[in-house]
């Protein structure tokens, strides 16, 4: 199966072709996207710790638009990655952490944005509740970026039969 | 330039313990992580910032949303001193590599921008009865951050594929993107 994905046109083109389109414009795009998606989780957990309250939370809610672009180009780019290199992140255990992490901190963001649609809901969490959520929402996504670093180093099979 | 490039890789590399730390299995894997959250946590707050000026959220206070720009500045700070840990590592990498002298450019760019923003706008955007559309100098100034931002992570992850080769013999530029006398390593 990844044999089969590597010898593909089109894995073989993101990986070897000499375009500043091809690898490096993908690379930089799941930047971006990992920027502007942690970003916006940052700063509503920034929000929940205590910082700015005099952002309503009900406002933030026009960000988490930001967020979903920078997920979405993060899924497709991260597939193109993927397809690029399927052996290498799919041996590596560290890539299931990666998206699980991603996926608890996307878990804690649905949490706070389906009460941020609602007014006083989120103003009337307790204070240890709203800097638990906001300390795990950092420290998910944190930990989602280092095991996404990670990736670079740990892998132990680059190519199927490698 | 050249000699002042050669100048700089020397000083870099006489910072031996800063080398040696991140030659350690962990040392450069966890810089480069820290390097990537701040640079989260500085699009999340001055990223955002720059949105708000420009008029998304439009309900939120700009003076309020502003308090999230010093942690902004905080994740900039880090990622300078993690900056400087690569740069102190593998001098030659980033000194003679275009990629990085764009990333440079960008990030001055970027801080003069800011001042920019502070000499001519921060009062009039902040103050108790300021508008909450930001005046025409403001959102210009908020665009070239954005730019300036995404430039700067786009030059960041081309380095490694600009990465500098040893210059040939008679090879020379003002600015060098080769690395000269590479075969006498003179500052290991």
């Amino acid at each position: 199966m990844f044999r089969w994905i590597e010898s593909s046109a089109l894995s073989v083109w993101t990986r070897e072709s000499t375009s500043v389109l091809a690898y490096p414009a993908i690379l930089s795009a799941h930047t971006i996207g990992m920027a502007f998606a942690a970003g916006v989780n940052a700063a509503i957990a920034l929000r929940l710790l205590g910082v700015s309250p005099g952002i309503p939370l009900v406002e933030m809610c026009r960000y988490t638009r930001v967020l979903w672009i920078g997920f979405w180009l993060n899924a497709a780019s991260g597939v193109m990655l993927l397809i690029a290199y399927p052996t290498k992140a799919m041996t590596n255990p560290i890539f299931y952490l990666k998206l699980t992490l991603i996926a608890i901190g996307m878990a804690i963001f649905a949490v706070v944005t389906r009460q941020l649609g609602r007014e006083p809901a989120l103003e009337s969490w307790t204070l240890p509740k709203k800097r638990f959520v906001g300390i795990a929402a950092l420290v998910t996504w944190g930990g989602a970026i280092t095991a996404g670093r990670l990736l670079a180093y740990t892998y132990r099979h680059l190519f199927a039969g490698s | 330039m050249t000699s002042f490039q050669i100048w700089l890789v020397r000083l870099l590399a006489s910072v031996k313990p800063v080398a040696s730390l991140m030659r350690t299995p962990w040392g450069w894997p966890i810089a480069e992580s820290l390097h990537f959250i701040c640079l989260s946590l500085l699009i999340g707050t001055v990223g955002l910032f720059d949105l708000r000026l420009l008029g998304l959220a439009r309900r939120i206070p700009i003076a309020a949303m502003h308090r999230l720009v010093p942690w902004g500045l905080a994740g900039f700070g880090i990622n300078l001193v993690s900056g400087l840990c690569f740069l102190m590592t593998e001098p030659d990498q980033y000194i003679y590599n275009p990629s990085f002298h764009w990333k440079v450019l960008f990030i001055t760019v970027a801080g003069m921008n800011a001042l920019a923003f502070y000499a001519t706008s921060y009062r009039r955007v902040t103050a108790a009865s300021a508008s909450p559309d930001a005046p025409r100098t403001a959102k210009v100034i908020a665009a070239v951050s954005l730019t300036m931002w995404i430039a700067v992570m786009v030059a960041g992850r081309l380095l490694t594929f600009y990465r500098p080769v040893p210059c040939r013999p008679g090879e020379s530029a003002s600015l060098a993107t080769c690395i000269p006398g590479y075969g006498n390593r003179y500052w290991k």
